[in-house]
């Protein structure tokens, strides 16, 4: 049972009206450490430079997309077992599809309430303390 | 203001930023940009406004977005050709949009009047189901792996070489007068540092026990740096805080961004997701080498399975490669500088600008108070205090510029509001138009772009109105159908210029002439030279009822558009040529904080006459001075008489008129291109001023513009000369 306040989080999406409404949720859910990339290549850059435990990223971001991002940091041994969380709009079913073969752990479709941010991080690391 | 509403501004405030990038996307688009990337921006920005809306349902505009976007969707596809006239529908439902959004903004969210046909049209196109609505799909259930709660990762994992130090002191450290950030000073001088504060055991203020410590630190230092070294920094606080310091270096092997980026890149096209991703410093390494010396990609099939098996952790399934050992070093000092993290801009709160100009302006003031005393004061040009004042001076100018450039905005924000006018106009008068823009990073007062946008608009709707032909009259002058319109803005002299010109037939001469006849502005004998015929369009009450269409608007006419140009110490004048199209060019200052004015003097008085509006100025000979009885007076000017207004009698400093040979005239020009003579006492010089507000200071008084304050220290009256003139005009009606 992790401390959601222990777990760091990495918010990549190219919206910052996207990523605040991610960090207000975060926030009320009790995690401290949140970090944010406007575009995947930063969020990489990141993950490199600190450590994270869980991404949340949109799909749809100039230079590197979500997809990418994930391939990238699945193929990368030190950071491939870090949780990722795709964010996607209601017509995405593929993209879902496509994310689930490339390792995604869970998505989130926008809009999203805290509960359901909350359902979707507890459903890969375990109920949140 | 709650956490959400603010998110709500910026989603409005990002959304205005999506909108400027989707139509000038679909604008490039029509211009023949052929860059999946630009079709990529332009679907993006109605998907993220799409997004945003729902967050804060919106509904009205996640509707129409949802539409637009699937057409968007099926035109990036190829499923939709790029056709011109997919295009044309492409930017009107850009136009609803932009509507939407802001109808969203203002709360006031109700059915647009074109939005139901264009979701028609859009739908139709993108062959969507007329009354197909986002239907809530069954997803099915896909299997996610649960992570075994990663939380005990390894810290820090590959990055640059570097350390990451934990630091907290004890209160021992503080009572021996040691200071943590010192040393937080002192390590940032061993390489780049990252701080991050951990201030969570900080108790509540009543609890808190001022001798005790409760703050961490971590620090992240990258860089050519030791451990010896890290530790020498600590060493007078060794044992007297809690200190950890453990090495982060890359993996064996060299690893990297650019190495990872090479990699997904390198998958891309196989996997037919859309256009391949270019890392931003693609260009600085060598991929192509990086991408070569990779295993091939083997990546899951694409096709997306029917059934979801349950997947596991696919670490297996897109293999790491082996970074080639020769291409690391290369790509690592590629990734090295980093660009910017927290952007390049801040958002200022725009009377603090205001408030540090005004400042700049007394210091401005102060330094030629300064300067005069120390001249009065008759020391030697070349004197330490007169050398050190000079550069006082030089270094007062640069930070005034400096600060007025922060006011500065591109004439972008102002440009960018044009094609959607044009394509209002052309659809509207049937007339095909192409909109060319130059000079949009052209940089000018924030003050003087907001003035600009009313005139602009005035002007390109006049030049798409009344200056292009109608398609069959350009056939016939064997010019193409599309008529072109130009924008644009460089700087001159200081000054800022603006250009409006269109390919049309010019003024018609003839016709202006007639209607300037028939309106009384000039006589009917007048002779009068073509830039004359061509300068009656400013004259106040030239435009008429039946000359405004529908388009040119509101009733007003170019002399508006002269006055509110010259309302910021502008200037408009035009050139036509038959045939070939008309050029509106406004020169305009930069800045409205300072002025260049001409400094006189009329009954002791010290007044300044702002230089834009002087024509020239002359020595009044006996003869050429005429009394109209009264006080009233003209004087001759190479054959023209122009009135002669005493400024010291405008502005009530002395009942008799001033002898005119005693005086100097100053030739201005003022509203509508009427003309006249100042006479005042003498001429003192020429200078720059700050202009000060006489309205927030004091109050309005008819005659003066504006205050200054001169280099001696004395109040200088800016003179209103459009009030003089107008107010003196009507006085010399009475007189005569």
């Amino acid at each position: 049972m992790p401390a959601s306040s222990s777990l760091t989080c990495l918010i990549v999406d190219d919206q910052q009206t996207m990523r605040s409404l991610v960090r207000t949720g975060l926030q009320q859910l009790g995690f401290r450490t949140i970090y944010e990339a406007p575009d995947g290549e930063e969020g990489l850059r990141q993950m490199l430079a600190r450590p994270i435990h869980l991404v949340i990223s949109d799909y749809n971001m100039p230079k590197l997309d979500g997809l990418g991002l994930l391939r990238a940091i699945r193929s990368h041994p030190p950071i491939q077992k870090t949780a990722f969380i795709m964010l996607t709009g209601r017509a995405d079913k593929e993209l879902v599809q496509r994310a689930v073969q490339f390792g995604v752990n869970n998505y989130l479709v926008k809009p999203f309430t805290v509960g359901t941010l909350k359902e979707k991080i507890e459903a890969i690391f375990g109920v949140l303390a | 203001m709650d956490p959400l509403a603010a998110i709500r501004e910026t989603f409005f405030q990002e959304c205005e930023e999506q909108l400027a990038e989707l139509e000038s996307g679909l604008l490039a688009m029509e211009g023949g940009d052929q860059d999946p990337e630009t079709i990529n921006a332009v679907f993006r920005a109605v998907h993220s406004i799409k997004g945003g809306a729902g967050a804060f349902q919106l509904e009205a505009l996640i509707r129409f977005a949802h539409v637009f976007e699937t057409a968007l969707d099926e035109m990036r596809s190829g499923r939709v050709p790029i056709t011109p006239d997919v295009l044309k529908t492409m930017l009107r439902a850009a136009d609803v949009l932009a509507d939407l959004v802001r109808a969203a903004h203002d709360g006031s969210e109700t059915e647009h009047p074109l939005a139901s046909g264009l979701v028609d049209e859009l739908k139709a196109m993108s062959g969507q189901a007329a009354d197909e609505d986002e239907a809530e799909e069954d997803w099915g259930d896909f299997e996610f792996q649960p992570m075994a709660a990663a939380v005990d990762m390894p810290e820090a994992p590959a990055g640059p070489a570097g350390f990451v130090v934990k630091f907290k002191p004890r209160g021992d450290l503080y009572a021996k007068a040691n200071e943590a950030a010192l040393l937080l000073r002192e390590l940032a001088r061993l390489g780049q540092t990252v701080v991050e504060l951990d201030a969570h055991e900080v108790p509540p203020l009543t609890e808190i026990d001022p001798e005790a410590a409760y703050l961490a630190w971590t620090i992240t230092i990258s860089g050519d740096t030791d451990e010896i070294a890290i530790r020498e920094v600590f060493e007078w606080v060794d044992g007297d805080c809690e200190l950890e310091i453990t090495k982060q270096g890359p993996a064996d092997g060299g690893f990297d961004m650019a190495s990872l980026l090479a990699r997904v890149q390198d998958e891309a096209p196989a996997e037919d997701e859309g256009p391949a991703v270019v890392p931003a410093n693609a260009g600085e390494v060598d991929v192509a080498s990086l991408i070569a010396n990779l295993s091939p990609a083997a990546a899951p099939e694409p096709e997306p399975a029917p059934a979801i098996a349950p997947p596991t952790l696919s670490v297996v399934a897109s293999a790491p490669a082996p970074a080639a050992p020769d291409a690391a070093p290369e790509a690592q000092a590629a990734g090295g500088p980093r660009k910017s993290e927290a952007g390049a801009t801040i958002r200022v709160d725009l009377d603090r600008v205001d408030r540090l100009i005004d400042l700049v302006g007394e210091l401005v003031i102060n330094q030629a108070v300064l300067a005069q005393r120390v001249m009065e004061a008759g020391l030697a040009r070349a004197s330490a205090v007169a050398m050190g004042l000079d550069e006082l001076e030089q270094l007062t100018r640069e930070i005034q510029d400096s600060v007025m450039a922060i006011r500065a905005q591109p004439v972008k924000s102002v440009f960018q509001r044009m094609p959607r006018l044009v394509r209002e106009v052309a659809a509207m008068t049937g007339k095909p138009v192409r909109l060319v823009t130059e000079g949009e990073g052209t940089e000018v007062d924030k003050t003087v772009i907001e003035r600009l946008a009313d005139p602009l608009t005035h002007m390109i709707r006049n030049a798409i109105d009344h200056g292009l032909e109608s398609p069959e009259k350009r056939a016939a002058a064997g010019k193409p159908a599309e008529g072109v319109v130009k924008l644009a803005a460089f700087h001159r002299s200081g000054r800022i210029v603006i250009e409006v010109s269109d390919d049309g037939g010019g003024i018609n001469r003839e016709r202006v002439k007639g209607i300037a006849i028939e309106k009384g502005l000039v006589a009917a004998e007048a002779t009068l030279s073509d830039e004359e015929i061509d300068n009656l369009i400013f004259m106040p009450g030239f435009s008429t009822a039946a000359e405004v269409s529908d388009i040119s608007g509101r009733g007003v006419g170019m002399d508006v558009v002269r006055r509110s140009i010259q309302a910021l110490g502008g200037r408009i004048n035009i050139v036509s040529k038959p045939g070939k199209g008309s050029t509106f060019t406004m020169s305009l200052p930069l800045t409205l904080a300072v002025l260049d004015g001409m400094v006189v003097s009329a009954h002791g008085q010290t007044l300044v006459a702002p230089i834009t509006a002087i024509v020239e100025t002359l020595q009044p000979k006996a003869e050429d001075v005429h009394s109209l009885g009264g006080h009233a007076r003209v004087i001759s000017i190479r054959g023209g008489f122009v009135p002669l207004i005493d400024v010291g009698m405008a502005l009530g400093y002395r009942r008799d008129p001033l002898e005119a040979t005693q005086g100097v005239a100053l030739l201005i020009e003022g509203e509508g291109g009427s003309r006249a003579a100042l006479l005042v006492d003498a001429i003192q010089g020429q200078r720059q001023v700050v202009i000060k507000s006489l309205e927030a200071n004091y109050r309005q008084v008819p005659g003066v513009a504006a205050a200054t304050i001169l280099g001696d220290g004395r109040v200088a009256l800016i003179l209103d000369i459009d009030t003089i003139v107008t107010v003196s005009r009507g006085d010399m009606r009475k007189a005569s």
